[in-house]
């Protein structure tokens, strides 16, 4: 029996928890059965139709299926009006970087570019049997509801899913699969329909990102996108601060910049959806979501937010403290009120609702865990002071009660679950950057696994919202850049976090299960006891390329666990920056890769322990000796950030190796906050990512 | 005179005035400053832009994309509505004013915005083919040949300053002590933080968006000695470099409304500033520092006024010889008019210098507890302008 700290997330597409997955040695589905069942048997595939395929949704679609179906022999028809602007052919030099020319010319041969005229559908398409029908035309609900009829008296039994952001599926009739932007690369789809499809468990098995949601006007995503540019209007009205700069101010405090976003997507049919999403949402829920008359102007001509060119902004603006209290309230406001309504109807999970708002956004904290940080009260404060700001708002549709029981699981383990058999435990993450709150949370499950009284451990990613571990978030080194001791903090708290791995079970086995583990989310992984990962895997540590020292005990660690005629392959690591595949750091690094499969089974075996052949690689606790200063085959730094940032990594290896355990944390945390105060660190990305986002 | 016509209190506010080529406004486009620079103003007065429905710019000096002009600046400000420009030299400030509040009488608006502005640095060339010309085609740079060169006379606006001080047998000294006296109220002014309540600080960007300068003083203000005024060589009678004003960058914007609509927008809905009577004259060629005298001598004719009626006087005085004339000719003691400073001293950048006058002189009736307020200046063609305005505070005025 599977006891878990919160529902996962897996659950909600009809795949189990993730503990099975282990107890397996298997995915839940394969992507291979599911082909077979939404398209047919192989030499007798149906094919794929996506209409509006010029447009942006549908030619980035084009090629994000099409990338992942193209080996499956599943021709992808692009249906389009003969006027519309190619948008397919601009995905051509994306899918050549991706996949280099061979691939790309593969994908793109495999596209069948049709058109009609809105009514009758091509001759040509019968021949092709379409079973499934991905629809991108424009959010105008009778228009939708005609083209599902044609196809259907074409093809009556043919899978139909909108891309529509805003109309229900109980309104046009079909499921929905509601992508996110940028739409050839976003793996993120809201699907809503009565229970999992085989289609949706395809996306899964694709690689993508379904999220369910329930059906509703608007789903999550335009809720929190919509909402906040909305909320970025008011304030413009309210105040005459320019959008550009209410942009600048809204990304300082939540991540996105909403008005520059739609200026990049295209602001006439971006401006067109923002609108139709909040006119809707109002007729429904009131006036927190009316449009503003701004955004009406700006969808009737299309216009761009951003000033052109030769109009850049002259007059700067700036909010002193009282005035920035006041934006707060304009901004997470409407943003809190409109979450309350999506709490209270129950939309989705909230690790999804959370997570929807960080992959699809540009929010550095979901809204769920910006409301956990502030708390019931002040949440409700918050709003209370809006609805004074714009009484009109305060009507409808403020769900208060919504933001109580945030002492639960489910508010407390938005990026961090846990689930136990009795015997293994599994801790899974399921953001793909370390920050502080997953630092929280991993903290918190590791607590509750020891209560439970597992000394076994599997940490790995959660096999859904999360299909790479890309490092630390950066953005938590910001009060780093000019205090020693905030970055020393951010370094011992995660060091310790990390160390628990090694201390608090008797057995603990990391997997990589996604296509990459770098940073200090492979710091954290080395401290398992063993680490697998997947085939193919790049793990790598880029800290020199930011520049940061490694913080997570990384210039260490890796030497105490491997024998020291591989310490200068750690040291390139390290001082390269470049990742490698998971095969090449065998013995020193990573215990066990193979195919999915073979890996799920080698880590239960580890695990549960059962027989899997491997030798636990020893953990020196003493002083090393002999740890090379230097290595080869390492190219010219390309810069002077970048000779700084190597020499400070390599005098860190040399002092935290030439250490005892005991005090090694000290010396690697010591050097890491030392390096971020330093001007390398601030001349460097991240002292440019926090004077473009924080400095205004 | 425009009874339905009311200026909000404090809906108002100027950059400052820098010299000409000494700040950041050296190296904008003037109309897109102004532009963006109102809509901050009124952010800081709690005015929504959105309420604004009309535009009346003025300006001198040519800009870059004027011909799409109250529209575009309008859209600089991030408000589309419609309006248009207009100019009067040196006028245009106070012009622009009472055109706002015409156009409120007229009863097509109740929200008018009234912005002025020029940039003297770098002031454009205009090239005008002229085919009965010798040269055949003339270039004019806009600021100082304009300066130089009355075509009506032939004479330059320093050459009318000298005439006019001879016609008057202006005395050299009282001359220095007027521009003397005229830099100590300007400094009072701004020691005691009465310019706060008119200034705002701007901060100015780069076309990459980074900071090219704060326009947070009226840079180029000289405070000389009385000593050093005197030693001064003339120029031309009674004018040396420090009796006259020195060009410079700004802008400058107020807000009428009707008298319906005006408490909505005043931050002193209890203060009520109306619009009472406006008059011109042209003077004989080349006397321009005596036009705004006869101006206010024949405006307070019309109205049945004397000088002591006026709680605040004030001018726009490009020389200070003009205030010696003013005297004379009106027996009036120069020592009780621009209180707080005036453009002899802190510049002339043409279009608002008489807004920032008028909202320099609102404030300080507002300051005496209401009363009427004189407003007049020179202006390019031997002009004289002149109008007055009454400022009641509540109760007080009953």
């Amino acid at each position: 029996m599977t006891t878990a700290l919160r529902e996962s997330t897996l659950q909600t597409l009809g795949l189990g928890n993730v503990i099975e997955i282990f107890r397996r040695g298997q995915l839940p589905v394969d992507s291979g059965g599911l082909v077979d069942q939404v398209f047919g048997n192989s030499g007798n595939r149906s094919a794929m139709v996506i209409s509006g395929a010029n447009g942006i949704v549908g030619a980035g679609k084009t090629a994000q299926l099409g990338s992942r179906l193209q080996q499956y022999d599943i021709p992808i028809v692009a249906l389009d009006f003969p006027a519309a602007p190619d948008g397919i052919g601009r995905q051509y030099p994306g899918l050549l970087r991706a996949f280099g020319p061979e691939r790309a010319n593969k994908i793109m041969g495999n596209v069948i570019r049709m058109h009609y005229d809105g009514k009758t559908l091509p001759r040509e398409l019968h021949q092709l049997r379409p079973s499934f029908l991905l629809e991108a035309i424009p959010e105008i609900l009778e228009i939708k509801r005609t083209h599902y009829a044609v196809f259907r008296e074409a093809f009556p039994s043919i899978e139909i899913r909108s891309v529509t952001s805003g109309f229900p599926r109980s309104e046009l009739g079909v499921g929905i699969a509601h992508p996110a932007f940028p739409h050839e690369i976003n793996k993120l789809w809201e699907i809503v329909e009565p229970e999992p499809s085989a289609v949706t468990q395809l996306l899964w098995s694709l690689g993508l990102i379904p999220v369910p949601v329930s059906d509703n006007w608007s789903f999550i995503l335009d809720v929190l996108f919509c909402g906040i540019t909305l909320a970025a209007l008011r304030y413009h009205h309210a105040s005459n601060m320019p959008v550009w700069k209410i942009d600048k101010y809204v990304r300082k405090l939540v991540g996105p910049n909403p008005l520059r976003a739609h200026d990049a997507i295209g602001a006439a049919g971006a401006n067109f959806l923002t609108w139709s999403c909040l006119h809707h949402l109002s007729q429904r829920y009131g006036d927190v979501f009316e449009p503003a008359a701004e955004l009406v102007r700006q969808k009737d001509s299309g216009q761009n937010w951003y000033p052109f060119n030769h109009f850049r902004p002259l007059v700067d603006w700036r909010l002193e403290p009282d005035e920035m209290d006041e934006f707060r309230t304009w901004i997470l406001g409407p943003l809190f009120h409109m979450t309350s309504l999506m709490l209270h109807e129950k939309r989705g999970h909230l690790s999804h609702m959370n997570a929807i708002g960080e992959l699809c956004a540009q929010f550095r904290r979901g809204v769920i865990a910006m409301a956990r940080d502030l708390g019931t009260e002040e949440v409700v404060k918050t709003v209370t002071a809006y609805h004074k700001l714009h009484p009109e708002a305060a009507n409808s549709s403020w769900h208060p009660d919504a933001y109580a029981g945030m002492d639960a699981p489910e508010w407390q383990q938005l990026y961090v679950n846990a689930e136990h058999d009795g015997t293994v435990g599994v801790i899974t993450i399921s953001r793909e950057s370390y920050s502080s709150r997953v630092d929280a949370e991993l903290n918190r499950a590791i607590d509750w696994l020891k209560d439970e009284g597992l000394d076994r451990v599997i940490v790995t990613g959660d096999f859904h919202l999360s299909t790479q571990m890309i490092g630390a978030d950066t953005s938590e080194f910001y009060p780093a850049l000019d205090d020693v001791d905030a970055g020393a903090k951010v370094s011992a708290e995660w060091s310790r976090t990390a160390r628990r791995l090694n201390d608090d079970f008797r057995i603990s086995v990391g997997f990589v299960n996604g296509k990459r583990c770098l940073g200090g989310m492979l710091e954290l992984m080395m401290h398992c006891h063993y680490l697998v990962a997947v085939e193919g895997a790049d793990l790598g540590m880029p800290e020199v390329s930011l520049p940061v020292v490694p913080g997570m005990e990384g210039c260490h660690w890796m030497f105490r666990r491997s024998r020291p005629e591989h310490w200068s392959k750690a040291l390139y690591l390290l001082l390269s920056g470049t990742a490698v595949e998971a095969e090449k750091t065998l013995g020193w690094l990573l215990d066990y890769s193979g195919p999915m499969g073979e890996a799920l089974q080698v880590v239960w075996k580890i695990a549960s322990g059962g027989d899997h052949g491997l030798q636990q690689r020893p953990l020196a606790a003493g002083a090393l000796t002999g740890v090379p200063s230097e290595v080869s085959g390492l190219t010219a730094p390309d810069g002077e950030l970048a000779a700084d940032a190597r020499k400070a990594i390599m005098d860190t290896v040399q002092q935290s190796c030439s250490a005892a355990l005991t005090d090694a944390l000290a010396v690697q945390t010591r050097h890491s906050a030392e390096f971020m105060i330093s001007k390398a660190c601030r001349n460097g990305q991240i002292g440019a990512e926090f004077q473009k986002t924080m400095a205004l | 005179m425009l009874p339905n016509a009311r200026i909000p209190y404090g809906t108002w506010g100027s950059s400052y005035f820098p010299a000409w080529q000494t700040s950041a406004l050296a190296e904008v486009n003037i109309g897109q400053f102004a532009g963006e620079s109102m809509n901050r103003i009124l952010g800081l007065k709690r005015v929504p832009k959105s309420e604004l429905e009309y535009l009346i710019i003025g300006s001198t000096i040519p800009w870059h994309w004027k011909f799409w002009n109250a529209p575009l600046v309008a859209s600089c400000m991030g408000h589309r509505i419609p309006g248009y420009h207009m100019e009067q030299a040196c006028a245009t400030g106070l012009q622009a004013v009472l055109l706002g509040g015409t156009e409120v009488e007229n009863g097509g608006f109740d929200v008018v915005g009234v912005l002025t502005f020029d940039r003297t640095s770098d002031s454009p060339v205009g090239v005008f083919p002229e085919r009965r010309a010798h040269e055949r085609t003339r270039a004019l740079a806009d600021v100082w040949d304009n300066f130089g060169f009355d075509p009506a006379t032939g004479n330059a606006m320093i050459t009318a300053a000298g005439i006019t001080a001879r016609k008057y047998r202006s005395d050299r000294r009282e001359v220095d002590d007027v521009a003397y006296h005229r830099m100590q109220q300007y400094f009072e002014a701004k020691n005691s933080g009465f310019l706060d309540r008119v200034l705002v600080p701007l901060d100015v960007l780069s076309v990459q968006g980074r900071p090219l300068g704060r326009i947070d003083d009226d840079y180029g203000v000289r405070r000389l000695t009385l000593s050093g005024l005197r030693a001064m060589p003339e120029l031309d009678t009674c004018v040396t470099g420090g009796t006259q004003t020195h060009a410079s960058d700004g802008m400058a914007t107020l807000l009428v409304t009707s008298k319906d609509r005006v408490k909505e927008f005043s931050l002193r809905p209890e203060i009520d500033i109306q619009f009472v009577a406006k008059t011109e004259v042209r003077t004989h060629p080349s006397l321009m520092p005596e036009a705004p005298a006869f101006a206010v001598q024949r405006l307070l004719e019309r109205c049945g006024m004397t000088m002591d009626d006026m709680a605040v006087v004030k001018n726009h005085n490009p020389f200070a010889v003009n205030d010696v004339i003013f005297s004379q000719v009106m027996d009036y003691d120069w020592r009780k008019m621009n209180n707080t400073g005036s453009p002899l001293v802190w510049g002339h950048p043409q279009g608002p210098t008489l807004t920032r006058v008028l909202i320099e002189a609102l404030e300080e009736a507002v300051d005496l507890g209401g009363g009427h307020v004189l407003i007049f200046g020179c202006a390019a063609g031997d002009i004289g302008i002149a109008a007055i305005f009454k400022v009641s505070e509540g109760d007080r005025d009953k």
